[in-house]
């Protein structure tokens, strides 16, 4: 049964399976995305999220469950009938059609009138700064551009939900950097609701309302960037979205215990036994002087220059913690062999059920 | 010496790319230039009776063969008989390429020697095959006779041609179109079907534009296969289908005229030239 939903959802998919033979694919999804935001569903390869895009433009069979649009059961509905904007990795643009031409396929599979068409089609390509480049066969056109006219003709058809599968993965860092901001500006703008599928955690917090995280075929966690990131709810988000130490410990009446024989203290509330515990590496103080809720002793032991940032490794009783500061300009730095005091606070202290990955 | 190592480096390359076209030039020139060579010059010859050539420059084959009504009907009905047969085999053979190509793993590798097998074995023996099944007591007319429907007659004649020819020419038909299959890549096909077009118009305006290459090959390859075929059309034909082929044969072997079997042949040549025209029109046009 339909748990309640929300009174602006526009896409539900309810109890999506996909199983291959004996092997569960994906066991049994739920989800709910509102009107005019842009998800993404964020994860390693294989673990389903792909997939879960195709299931949603009718390109996958669901083996069971079902998909809703705007309240309306769209699961056995044929690919053309679905009113679905995709964008594919490899952009998948037409060879033998111009770039209006391939702009206009989806007006004219709508039997739109030709002139009209046409109008649409120009418009569309000047939203994304290819007016000029109408004429021009997509062999002729760089991967940036390719991507702008995949996004141009996905959107031009007014479509009900945009799908995008990957789409930047195949752009180098600048361009992705742009398409990024660009593609978010056209989402904005058109107020269309958009799944956008990465495994990228940068893009996905960067551009999206929501991440779903998955793995193995079923949601870890569905919220908003700053939910995934700081509120982890696993052990494998904390790992996948953004970069985090582990530690071993256990959890007793007298508090954390590291392996070491380091007493800590988390905000997170859990069971008495062991437990895996996540710290972030630009969370930890370097040199803590004053007052905090975690205080270690180490010994700087690598120090790695990335530019605007600075990756010490600390040994803390034989476990090595990873720490980054920002890059300061005229600050002596630390050398290798030099003791510090590492703090942090209890929120930034989280902790698992031990063995969870 | 550093001087100048570019010039001699090309130029001994140059030189490889000659010692290596050599052998397939000259085998080339030895057997199949020379000869056409001297097709063309034993069609400005004259015949004498018992199979002699007289050695004079004369225009009386070339005459003699746009003038007779005969000929220029078995130029026509051969041209046009092909072209029939390729249209048919083209028709026959792209779904089982499409399939193919989108088939993967070991079932394709399975399917894709499936389909070439028929050529381990030589045209005689397979149009021997369809003698067997066409023939008037064969498998398939005594099935239409069992069905109660008036028996046809699909040996000796067109039909059986037509026929035999179909099939023997299918494998050709699928390779050539599965080189030709490159471009369509199934992500494209999935881009037609989400912008709303159903599985009949991504079918013509996508697929179909996207496998034209493939077709101008395999119709090129099929089309001067079928006007040059020989053994079909003169086994189950019974020497009741006059064919261009069937009749260069019957000129040089039974009739002895080498001269008028020249000028067919190079009637024939021009016939391909016009084919290849045409295919080279096409993918012109393509690109």
């Amino acid at each position: 049964m339909p748990t309640t939903s929300a009174p602006d959802e526009h896409l539900r998919l309810e109890g999506i399976g996909v199983s291959f033979g004996a092997v569960n694919v994906i066991p049994s999804l739920d989800l709910s995305v509102r009107k005019g935001e842009m998800v993404a569903f964020l994860g390693p390869s294989g673990c389903g999220k792909t997939t879960t895009l195709r299931i949603i433009a009718g390109l996958n069979k669901p083996s069971r469950g079902s998909i809703m649009v705007g309240g309306r059961d769209i699961t056995h509905l044929p690919i053309h009938d679905r009113d679905m904007g995709m964008v594919f990795q490899s952009y998948a643009l037409f060879p033998h059609m111009d770039v209006s031409h391939n702009v206009q396929f989806g007006l004219q599979m709508r039997n739109v009138p030709a002139r009209e068409a046409e109008k649409r089609a120009a418009q569309a390509l000047e939203m994304v700064q290819l007016g000029h480049l109408a004429h021009r066969k997509p062999k002729e056109l760089s991967g940036g551009q390719q991507q702008r006219v995949a996004l141009a003709r996905a959107l031009v058809i007014e479509p009900s939900i945009l799908l995008l599968d990957e789409p930047l993965s195949n752009l180098d860092a600048k361009l992705r950097d742009e398409m990024r901001v660009q593609i978010r500006a056209l989402q904005q703008q058109s107020g269309i609701t958009a799944v956008f599928v990465t495994h990228d955690q940068v893009e996905a917090l960067s551009m999206c309302d929501r991440v779903v995280v998955m793995r193995g075929g079923h949601v870890e966690q569905f919220g908003t960037p700053t939910e995934v990131y700081e509120r982890p709810a696993t052990a494998f988000v904390a790992n996948f979205v953004g970069r985090t130490n582990r530690l071993k410990g256990a959890l007793t009446a007298e508090g954390i215990l590291t392996g070491a024989g380091q007493q800590l203290r988390s905000a997170t509330r859990l069971p008495a036994g062991a437990v895996d515990i996540l710290v972030r590496p630009h969370r930890i103080r370097l040199q803590e002087t004053g007052e905090a809720d975690n205080k270690v002793q180490g010994t700087v032991s690598t120090i790695t220059f990335i530019g605007d940032l600075v990756q010490y490794g600390v040994s803390v009783g034989g476990e090595e913690i990873v720490v980054e500061e920002a890059t300061r300009r005229g600050r002596s730095p630390l050398a290798a062999g030099d003791s510090v005091t590492l703090g942090w606070s209890a929120e930034d202290t989280l902790i698992y059920p031990a063995g969870e990955k | 010496m550093s001087a100048a190592p570019a010039l001699p480096r090309a130029w001994r390359d140059g030189q490889l790319a000659v010692l290596l076209l050599l052998p397939i030039a000259l085998i080339n020139a030895i057997g199949f230039i020379l000869p056409v060579l001297n097709l063309a010059r034993y069609s400005f010859n004259r015949s004498r009776i018992g199979g002699g050539i007289e050695q004079v420059f004369t225009w009386e084959n070339w005459v003699g063969l746009l003038s007779d009504p005969f000929y220029l009907e078995l130029v026509l009905n051969s041209v046009w008989i092909s072209l029939a047969i390729t249209l048919t085999t083209l028709v026959v053979s792209y779904p089982i390429a499409l399939y193919l190509h989108r088939a993967s793993g070991s079932w394709r590798t399975f399917l894709t020697v499936l389909v070439i097998s028929p050529l381990l074995t030589s045209a005689v023996v397979r149009t021997y095959g369809w003698i067997a099944i066409l023939t008037d007591d064969g498998p398939v007319v005594s099935a239409i006779k069992a069905l109660g429907l008036p028996a046809p007659s699909l040996m000796f004649n067109i039909k059986g041609v037509f026929i035999g020819l179909t099939e023997i020419l299918m494998p050709y038909m699928i390779l050539a179109l599965m080189a030709g299959f490159g471009r369509l890549d199934p992500r494209v096909e999935e881009a037609a079907r989400t912008l709303g077009a159903t599985p009949a118009r991504t079918f013509r305006k996508v697929i179909l534009p996207l496998t034209l290459p493939g077709i101008a090959l395999g119709c090129l390859l099929c089309f001067v296969l079928a006007v040059s075929s020989f053994i079909t059309p003169k086994l189950m034909g019974g020497g009741r289908v006059f064919l261009l082929a069937t009749e260069i044969y019957d000129q040089a072997i039974v009739t002895l005229n080498w001269p008028l079997a020249s000028t067919l042949s190079i009637l024939v040549l021009i016939v391909f030239g016009a084919a290849l025209w045409a295919y080279s029109a096409v993918l012109r046009r393509l690109d």
